[in-house]
This record gives structure tokens, sequence and C-alpha cells, in this order.
């Protein structure tokens, strides 16, 4: 009993320390209406879990490295996530978490990660999202035995249902560029076309070739970056020529992988390494900026981001135990690790 | 060459005996006949723990209910009736080798058994038998070997047996046999059909379990006939026909299911002559899985792989006290199926067999095996028993052996990924047991070492697609224990069961016990019947696990406790009535991560035997 009132006022102090503290800091930096919430700023991690268990969890970690949190979808919601998170996109309020296997889309505050809503039907192994005029564009890549039964659900976010579907295959990347969606049609190493929404129509108005292989690609100024199995091809969205392709030396080990554009720079990877090179180089690098040590084959480079002039990697290890992300600055020294649910495979940092 | 010179060796080495054999007087057959007569023959050092038909029916139809209740083999089951593989002192699925009347049936393609694609109702008993046997039943028995048995005596009797169980969720287990036989003949029908909607409330908040229904039926078919003294012809035939929905987590997930198509034939000629019983055996498996991605589409994925086996089992006595024996097996497969092509593999395969029995208490056994094969290098496989009887209350034995794995048809030759240059995992082990019995108690106490090595694992390759690869190296040792006693006092029957086993199960290189598989894992019963009643108790608990393969103990899956309980009354000599309850306290558990099983749940059965 003694025990017992001891922890209690022991807590109780706690408490009041506690609030008194984060009250003193609320007034000092009270001068931004910025969105309130446990998680309105800092790293947030999906971790994709293992195929068919249903573990698939979000790690969060603040920005100054102090505070991280494993799971905080089930922390906050007193649920499990779902099977196999894909990828989130976000909005100015809402997080939309992709749940491969489920079929779900979850819907969360961005802020709070609590559970406003979820998507539940129209899907069929859905990969990734985009919004644009009140709608959700997702890509669903179907049935794993037929390859060309791949189609985009675009969603009303007012009714949360699926209004039309277009079929397109194969399926992967979806973006958004005034007001056009530009769809990847090329996953697991097949494919060599990015085919161009119009958001009004909602009808394929265009179809971009590039080289086979096509891995991944970004937009920036009327520019189309495309990032194949062994090149780098800019492509200009108002005339359709290629203005310039790059050579890249991946040796028999790995392909080129995970464009990213950031800062006027250009960031990919290879295996376990991270390149970059200017936007206007003509040439890629023969160095790798930074490379880190992976017992991981297939989970190496598993997530792989530039935000903040950091450097994001997840390692997925053998996915039969948690996986890691590093913190690299742009010179590409490690700053800090981290351990993550299973699968970690993308980073998204709130600001 | 190497294998023209092997082949021409056991060649010879086998037809000198056949000469031999020719010469020798006649003597009367045993009565009893098991097809496999090795598997009590040849297991001097080891235990093997059999279920009857009367036992197999206090548990569901499938087999990873029977064994999972009675045995010490634990079972990874995705949900009631869903996937389900074993690990028998802590191996992988594919090390434990299933055998029916003596065939190795073991998936052409993953190399395991899905357990809940057995209707335990089809066999008139199920033996488990500990420890390495692979000399005699070949690839996968390093745990060790389930036999499914089914038997056929010469009692010229007409026997029919029925039992009908139904109960919650729409649970239907039916189960026929017809036992007939004169002097010269035998006949042994079986029928099984076993279905359920399988929807049971989940947990929590959860609903109900979705899109778990499974059917399945099984028909198996015995027939003897002695054509003179000497000579028996047996007949056995098996059809399995099964479809399950795969359950879900969540409702929006996508329907699947999978539908398993076998059967299996054997044509087996014995003869015994004087010293000499010479078995010959022909088989023809065919097995056939299709999986549905989507149940709304009609696209799925399939195998088929046919194979023939011709086996040739010789026995001399050549003292009273020793036996010498040879088991000549070829297996012939021709496979295919999404994600491979058609693909043909023959083995050959010799075993050496020994049994000395110097002293009424000491015996012994020696066994040999060596296969050739152009699929791969397979090891020289051995196996060496000893058994010695201190007093007639308690018996020492021993056994030591090398077994091994064969490489499946999905590691050799899955499309783009599949590796010609495996090697066949292999184990060296060791077991030591105590057996102890007296009046109506006895009690075994087993302890083990195992230690496997080039476990096939599969992991991405440089071409970013998978590939499997001999890596992995898994040291295994614990105990096993065995607890039986029956009492009569009056009208009073009793009987108490019990399995104990104690597991550790290390990945060698990191420590790391291994994934799913629990330390600790008891099971229980008690039988008790006055006049016309009788009840059964059953328990099953099993250890906590860990589901991560660094043995992060956040993610384990909590220990559980299953109880059933029955009851039944015997109306007339002929006919019996009964009723059941099985997970009687309600406990809510899963062995896999996030797929429940059933709570309490009812169930009326009945008796019929004319």
């Amino acid at each position: 009993m003694k025990k017992i009132s001891r922890l209690l006022t022991f807590g109780l102090m706690g408490c009041f320390l506690f609030n008194s503290c984060s009250n003193d800091d609320d007034i000092t930096d009270d001068n931004t209406p910025d969105p309130q919430g446990d998680y309105s700023d800092g790293v947030i991690v999906l971790n994709e879990g293992s195929f068919g268990d249903d573990n698939s969890s979000i790690s969060y970690i603040s920005h100054d490295y102090s505070t991280i949190e494993p799971d905080i979808f089930f922390s906050v919601n007193d649920e499990s996530l779902g099977d196999t998170g894909q990828s989130i996109t976000f909005d100015d309020e809402f997080a939309y978490i992709v749940m491969n296997v489920s079929n779900i889309i979850q819907i969360v505050d961005r802020y709070t990660f609590e559970l406003v809503g979820s998507i539940e039907s129209g899907l069929q192994s859905p990969r990734y999202a985009v919004i644009e005029n009140g709608k959700m564009y997702v890509t669903n890549q179907n049935s794993s035995t037929d390859p060309d039964d791949d189609f985009i659900a675009i969603i009303n976010l007012e009714t949360l249902e699926v209004e039309k579907t277009i079929e397109s295959t194969p399926l992967e990347y979806i973006q958004e560029e005034d007001g056009l969606i530009y769809v990847q049609n090329a996953a697991f190493g097949n494919g060599n076309e990015i085919s161009v929404i119009d958001s009004n129509s909602d009808e394929i108005i265009n179809t971009i070739e590039t080289n086979e292989e096509l891995n991944s690609f970004e937009i920036e100024d009327g520019i189309l970056y495309a990032l194949s199995v062994s090149s780098l091809e800019k492509i200009d969205l108002t005339s359709g020529d290629v203005i310039e392709e790059i050579e890249i030396e991946t040796g028999d080990a790995s392909d080129a992988s995970n464009l990213r554009l950031e800062d006027d720079m250009i960031y990919y990877t290879v295996g376990s390494s991270v390149y970059v090179m200017n936007e206007n180089a003509e040439e890629a690098p023969e160095e790798a900026l930074f490379s880190y040590s992976s017992d991981s084959r297939w989970g190496a480079m598993y997530a792989f981001e530039v935000e903040d002039d950091r450097i994001f990697i997840g390692d997925a290890g053998e996915f039969s135990a948690n996986g890691f992300v590093q913190v690299y600055n742009l010179s590409g020294e490690l700053l800090e690790e981290f351990e993550t649910g299973i699968g970690p495979n993308s980073v998204y940092v709130q600001d | 060459m190497k294998f023209i010179q092997f082949y021409f060796f056991v060649v010879f080495f086998c037809s000198s005996f056949w000469i031999n054999a020719q010469s020798d007087s006649i003597t009367v057959l045993d009565e009893v006949l098991l097809t496999d007569t090795r598997l009590k023959g040849f297991s001097t050092g080891q235990n093997i723990q059999t279920l009857v038909d009367t036992t197999l029916q206090k548990n569901g139809a499938l087999l990873t209910d029977a064994l999972n209740f009675n045995t010490p083999v634990y079972f990874k089951e995705n949900g009631l009736g869903m996937v389900s593989s074993p690990s028998f002192r802590g191996t992988s699925a594919s090390q434990t080798a299933v055998l029916w009347n003596g065939i190795n049936i073991n998936s052409q393609f993953n190399g395991q058994i899905d357990f809940n694609t057995i209707n335990t109702g089809g066999y008139d008993n199920i033996s488990v038998r500990g420890g390495g046997g692979s000399v005699v039943y070949g690839s996968g028995a390093i745990g060790g070997s389930i036999h499914l048995n089914t038997h056929l005596g010469f009692e010229d009797k007409t026997r029919n047996t029925v039992f009908l169980q139904y109960g919650s969720y729409n649970t239907l287990d039916a189960r026929y046999k017809l036992k007939t036989s004169g002097e010269k003949w035998s006949l042994s029908l079986a029928l099984a059909r076993n279905s359920s909607d399988n929807d049971y409330e989940l947990p929590g908040e959860r609903g109900k379990n979705q899109n778990g229904n499974f059917y399945n039926t099984g028909l198996d078919l015995g027939l003897a006939y002695r054509l003179d003294s000497k000579n028996i012809l047996k007949l056995y035939a098996e059809i399995f026909d099964g479809e399950r929905h795969f359950s879900l987590i969540r409702s929006s997930e996508t329907r699947t299911k999978y539908q398993d198509f076998n059967s299996r034939n054997l044509l087996e000629w014995q003869n015994k002559s004087g010293k000499f019983t010479s078995t010959t055996r022909l088989a023809y498996l065919d097995e056939n899985y299709r999986y549905y991605d989507n149940i709304e589409n009609d696209d799925y994925s399939l195998g088929n792989a046919k194979s023939f086996i011709a086996k040739y089992d010789l026995a001399v006595e050549l003292e009273e006290n020793l036996e010498l024996g040879t088991v000549l097996t070829n297996t012939y497969t021709d496979g295919e199926g999404s994600g491979l092509a058609g693909e043909t593999r023959n083995i050959f395969s010799a075993a050496v067999l020994m049994k000395h029995r110097p002293w009424e208490k000491l015996q012994y056994e020696l066994g040999f095996r060596k296969e050739a094969t152009n699929s791969y290098e397979s090891p020289f496989l051995y196996s060496l028993s000893g058994s010695y009887d201190f007093s007639e209350v308690y018996t020492l034995k021993f056994n030591a052996s090398k077994n091994f794995r064969i490489p499946t048809y999905n590691d050799l030759y899955w499309n783009d990924a599949g590796n010609p240059d495996l090697r066949p995992e292999f184990s060296r082990q060791f077991e030591i047991s105590q057996d102890l019995s007296f009046n109506n108690f006895s009690a075994s106490l087993t302890g083990y070492f195992i230690d496997i090595e080039d476990m096939i694992r599969w992991l991405p390759a440089s071409s970013g697609n998978w590939e499997p690869i001999n890596e992995d190296e898994v040291h295994s040792y614990g105990a096993e224990v065995f607890l039986n006693y029956g009492l009569k006092l009056r009208k009073h029957h009793f009987k108490l069961n019990g399995t104990y086993a104690y597991t550790v199960s290390e990945d060698a290189e990191t420590g790391n016990q291994l994934i799913y598989v629990p330390f600790h894992k008891a099971t229980g019963s008690f039988d008790y019947s006055f006049k016309n009643w009788s009840a059964n108790w059953q328990g099953l608990f099993t250890g906590e696990v860990f589901t991560r393969s660094d043995n992060n103990s956040r993610y384990n899956l909590e220990k559980y406790w299953v109880n059933n309980f029955s009851v039944a009354y015997q109306f007339k000599k002929w006919f019996k009535l009964g009723g059941r309850l099985r997970n009687l306290f309600d406990k809510e558990y899963m062995s896999v991560e996030n797929r429940w099983m059933p709570g309490r749940n009812y169930s009326i059965f009945l008796n019929l035997n004319f």
C-alpha cells in the first residue's frame, strides 16, 4: 500500500512537472498557428510488415531524433494498420495510407494520426496514390497471375467511393503536375511508358515512351526525368523530345533505382550505394556519394528519400525481423540510425 | 560413370540375395500385415507412438488436429483448417516425412505436406516416429516421420463402422469404414468427408472468420489376396479431393481459394520363402493443386506432379537373431506447373539394413543408404541403433543417424530462379531414450541433438530474383516425455496419456531460437468409462513462440491452454451417441500472427458398429 501511494505521488508530480514545462514551451513558441498534433513535424516511416500477417506499422522519429515511436497508428487508434502498407499520400489535412494486401486506404489526420475514415471497396492490390481536383488517383496491380489487368481507381474524396476506373498496364508510381496525372506503366523491371491523364476529363491524353525497364520518374520545370535500369532520360514535356540521355554503369549486381530530385540535384541508388549529380550534368558520377553495408540483398535500400538536407535510407533485412532507417547529411555522412518495424519501405518528412 | 558403377554394385548385391532366396523352405505368413513392415522391424532405437481410429475420432478430421492434441509435434496453423505446417523436434516443415502405407508422399513442389490436406478418417492407424529415418523413408525424415497406415487382415469377418459428427459452424465430419475378409482375401474401404462453413466468431470486435469455408472428401481402398501360402498381392488406392477458401484478416482483402486433388496407388507383392521375405512395390502418385488468387476470376496457378515408384525390399533371416535387408527404390517424377517448365527427374536409391540380437537383452541395427541421381549430389546416409533391456521394467535405447531432405522441384527448377546446383539438406543426429514400464504404467524419456546443415534458403540473387542456396545451419536439441497409465477398478476404467516436448532450435549463426518453435509443448488426455458411460478430456499447452527472427519478444505469440471435453453413452452394442465441447474455456488464441482460432464450440456425434 505504501509503495503504491508513493508511486501515485511520484506520478502526479511528474504530470504537473511535465505539464508546466510544456506550457512554458507553448508560451514562448506560441506565435505561429502551427498544426496541432503529436506528429505534426518529424519523420514518418512506413513499414510494410510481412506479407499476409497484417503487421504493417508506422514509425515516428522527431526531427531532433530524441523521440522514436515504433507503431503510432496502433498507439493512437488501438487497432492494427493492416497488411502490407505500400505508400502514404498527404494533403493539407490528411494522410492516406495505401494498404496493398488489405485493399484498404486508411485515412488519418496527418498531424495526430487519428483514424478518420477508410476506403475499403473498389481497390485491388493498390500501390500509390495522388490527389488532384478533389479526387484521388490510385494505381492498382490487381491479380498477380494476370499481368494485364492493372487499373487506376479514381476516388471522390467527398464520398470516398471509386467513381471511375481506367485500365492501364502495368502500373506503379503516380504523380501530379499542373493538373495532369502521370502514371508509370512499368513495374518490377517490365515496361517503358508513362501515361498522362487529364484530371478534368479523367482520360488518358498522352503516352510518353521511355527506355526499357523503367524504374521511377520525377517531373520538374516542364522536364520529365525517367530512370531506367541503366540510363536516365530527360524528356521535354512540351515537345516530347528527349533532351538528354545519360548512361549509368551499374555493374551486374543491381539496377539503378529510386530517382529523386531535390534542390537542383538528382539522386538515385544502385544496390546499397547512393549517387548524386547536378540537374545539368551530362554524365553520371562514377563514385557513389556513400554506400552502406547491408546483410540483405533483397531488402537493401528498401526505402530512399532526400528531404530537408538529409538523405534517408531504409533496410528491410530478411523481412523476418525489424528493419532500420539511417539518416545521412548531403555529404554522405551518417548522422543517426533507428530501428523501425518490419520492411521499412518509405520515408516522409513532415514540416 | 560413378552412377553406373554404383548401380552395378547394387544390382549385383541384391541379385546374389535373390538367388539364395530361391532355395529355401516355406513358412506361413503372419496374420497381421502392416504394409510398412519396416516401421516395426527397423526402429530399434526410436519411439513410435500410434494413434488408432478410436483416438482419431476424438479430434477433428484433419491430421493437424489429431496430431496437435496427441503428440509432441507442434503445428503452425493459419486459422482452423487453413495451411498447416509441422515443426517436429524444432525442424522445418519439409523436415518431417509423411508416408502413406510406406510410400513417401511429401510434395514434389515444396517438400512438405500441408497437414490440413489429410483426412484421418481414411486410415486405420497413424504412427508418429520421432527422429531420423532417411535410410528407410527417404527425404525429409529428419525431425521424424508420420505414417498413415491401412490395415488388411484375414480374420474372416465383416465389420462396418460409421462415425458421424455435426457441430458448430455447420461442420460435418463423416467417416465410414468397411472391413471384410475371408481366409484368402481382405477388403478395406474407407470414405471420409469433412466440411465446414468455418465462420467462427473472432475475439474482440473483429466479427466472424470470413472466407474460411472448406470441404474435403477422401476415399481409401485396400485389397489383399493370398495367392498361396507364400505369396500375397495387395492393392492400395486413395483419392483426396479438397477445396479451401483461405480466410481473411480483413473483409476487404482479396478472397482466394486453393484446391487439392491427389490420387495415390500402390500395388504390392509379398513373397515369403523360408528365411526370405521379398516385397515388390509399384506406386503411382498424382499430385495436383490449383490456387485461385481471386475467387471472382477463373484464373489460377497450378502444379501437377506424377511420380512412379518402384521399390524392392528383401529381408533375410540369416539366423534366428540376425536379419539382413536391402531396399532398392527408383522414383521417376514428371512435374510441371505455373513457374515451372515440365521437368522430369529420376532418383535411384539403395539401402542396406542389418538387425542383430546377439543376446536376449541386446539388440542393434545398422543401415546405409545412397542415392544416385543426375539432379543433385546426394550424401551417404547411415543409421545406427541399439537397445538394451536392463530388466523387464527398464530399457535403454539410442540412435545415431545421418539424414537428408532433397531439393524440391521449386528449389531446382523455378523459372529463372531455381538453382540446379543445390545439394540436399542433411542432418547428423543422435538420440537416447529410456523406457520404463510396469503394471499399467509406461513412461519414456528421450533426449536428442540434431545438427542440420546446408539448409536451403531462398535469397535474392544478383539478378534481383530470389534464388535458393544451401546456406543455413540449425542446431536443435531437446527432450520428449511420454506417459501412459491405465487402471481398471471394477466397472470403472481410467486411462491417462501425456506428452511433453522441450525444444531448442537455434540458427547456428545468430544463436536465436527459430521463429514458430515453442520451447514447451504438452498434451494430455484422460478417459473414464463406467458401464455404458464414457468421458474424455483433452488438453493442449503450447508455449510462447517468437515471430521475429531477431527474437524481439515484443511480437511474441502468447502461450495457450486449450481443453476439449466429451461424453458419450452406449445405447446398444452397435450404437453410441455423444456430445463434445471444444475449447471448453473459450480461450482466445492463435498459432500464427493475427490468425485467430475458434472459441468454444459444440458438436454431437454418433457411432455405429455393425
